[in-house]
């Protein structure tokens, strides 16, 4: 990758880019108040099962397939949003469905005002406010860093990264788990995270994460909370 | 004496080889609202499907048909098709009249494809008995659901880990599921799992339990607030069996609730589907849940 499609790309990914990831725990909060994760052992289980049965191959997909779309341009808008409409119609639970909308309109909207001459990103910007497209996390982040010139996988890998780290970010405010065992289950969490980008291919959409599931939907039943999914 | 016609159509007569007699079953029905009541205006049926009259377990005129395959399950090669059409205002009911078994296959897989489009104003309640998958099986199931403006779905699906009696769990070979459920407005629900527990090593966070379970409800008529009510209701009839059953309910992106349960038991699967159905009929349609009779 060149060096300044790399930095053009990481600051959608960076925790300081203001997605308002931070506000959501994609269920974990309810996991948590529902006694399935009470350490970092149950919670690497938790998101390894996440990470390699339901988004292996639904977000990490779609983000890839919208990569490619990123950076091939304006004419490959509908395939993004075929998938984008795809993902919005499989995620079950409300809070997870609105967070992951509010966190990719956040990427599209800086990306395509930040992003000069990236008219794919415009176009899909557009899109979403003609709700003809959701604009789900993956798909907007998958058109961003393709448009920056990243490859798929490497799309892919952002995603999940990013998405693993917000678990940990979260578990640090719901869970004894201090900076260091976060940063260990991160490191534990990459060579899954690097099989899955190197095996992504565009296939049908799919997911298999029920219990991931069941807890994301009872997040908006929770008496009281601290993240918003 | 069915209220029909039965049409045998060209598409599937006198053109199958023999050795798929029994094995490439076709049911087609087409519902009307007639008289204040459901009938099966046409139909079609080859075996293994086996078609009863429908049965009208009131006096709502709502159609009750179970889905028969007296063969004993599904084998490796079977290929089951349902082809439903429910006219305006119609109201069908659909069950089966026990699990539907899929019996181990070396090579081939089992196949049902369902195809339902229901119209204006018309009920579908799709409630059949879990899938077991027996070590060893590969199945794929195909479920979709067109909704013309005003129809409404009462979709539930459950599959089993397998024969847990026979310490059999999580075994079978392949299980692809996809549920698909369009409305009038374009948008659409979908569920889509492909599982393959030899190879990925297992079913992960759902090895702990032995059944896993979707309903589905979709009108794109009817209020958000009374989804909402009812998503109140439906949450607390999950909380009923705690450590015995799992739960969440949402509403989806399409005016409806989705609702995703684990449970440990048959009993347990059971009490639920009743207990939420029951809620259902009563918030929607003022009605009572039917006793169905099975064979």
């Amino acid at each position: 990758m060149e060096i300044l499609s790399l930095l053009s790309g990481l600051r959608f990914v960076d925790t300081l880019f203001p997605s308002g990831g931070y506000a959501f725990s994609s269920g974990l909060e309810a996991a948590v108040q529902g006694g399935a994760v009470k350490d970092s052992a149950q919670l690497a289980r938790y998101v390894e099962d996440l990470l390699g049965g339901g988004m292996s191959r639904r977000e990490a997909v779609a983000a890839c397939v919208a990569s490619r779309a990123g950076t091939t341009g304006n004419q490959a808008v509908a395939v993004a949003v075929a998938v984008d409409r795809e993902l919005d119609g499989m995620k079950l639970g409300r809070d997870g469905r609105l967070a992951s909308r509010q966190m990719g309109r956040q990427v599209m909207k800086i990306a395509a005002e930040q992003l000069d001459g990236k008219v794919v990103l415009r176009s899909y910007l557009t899109a979403m406010e003609r709700e003809k497209a959701p604009g789900h996390l993956p798909v907007c982040l998958g058109l961003t860093l393709g448009a920056c010139g990243w490859k798929g996988e490497e799309a892919v890998a952002a995603y999940l990264y990013q998405t693993a780290a917000g678990f940990v970010s979260a578990a640090m405010r719901l869970l004894p788990i201090g900076q260091r065992e976060g940063q260990s289950l991160i490191e534990g969490w990459l060579p899954l995270i690097y099989r899955i980008s190197r095996e992504v291919t565009p296939v049908p959409l799919s997911s298999w994460s029920p219990v991931q599931d069941i807890y994301g939907m009872r997040h908006g039943c929770l008496e009281w909370k601290l993240f918003r999914s | 004496m069915l209220a029909s016609d039965v049409a045998v159509s060209k598409k599937s007569s006198d053109r199958e080889p023999t050795s798929s007699v029994g094995r490439v079953g076709e049911l087609r029905l087409e519902y009307v609202w007639q008289d204040r009541k459901t009938i099966i205006a046409r139909s079609h049926c080859t075996s293994p499907w086996h078609l009863f009259p429908p049965i009208y377990l009131d006096d709502t005129g709502s159609a009750y048909t179970l889905l028969l395959n007296p063969s004993g399950g599904l084998v490796g090669g079977d290929r089951l098709s349902i082809e439903m059409t429910l006219g305006p205002d119609a109201h069908v009911l659909i069950s089966t009249p026990s699990a539907n078994r899929v019996y181990r296959s070396l090579s081939e897989t089992s196949v049902q494809v369902v195809d339902i489009s229901v119209g204006r104003g018309a009920i579908l309640e799709w409630v059949p008995e879990p899938t077991i998958p027996f070590a060893g099986s590969r199945f794929r199931q195909v479920i979709h659901v067109t909704l013309a403006p005003g129809a409404t779905v009462l979709l539930w699906d459950a599959i089993a880990s397998g024969r847990m009696a026979r310490g059999e769990r999580w075994a079978f070979a392949s299980l692809e599921n996809e549920i698909w459920i369009g409305t009038s407005s374009g948008q659409s629900v979908l569920e889509r799992y492909h599982l393959n527990p030899a190879e990925s090593g297992g079913v992960g966070l759902a090895t702990a339990w032995d059944y896993v379970a979707s309903l589905y409800l979709v009108n794109d008529t009817v209020n958000v607030e009374v989804w909402k009510r009812l998503e109140e209701q439906i949450a607390a009839i999950l909380e009923g069996h705690p450590g015995s059953v799992l739960g969440g309910v949402s509403q989806l992106a399409v005016p409806g609730l989705a609702v995703k349960l684990v449970a440990r038991s048959a009993p347990d699967l059971n009490a639920m589907l009743e207990a939420m159905w029951e809620a259902v009929r009563a918030h929607l349609w003022s009605l009572p849940t039917p006793a169905l009779r099975r064979y």
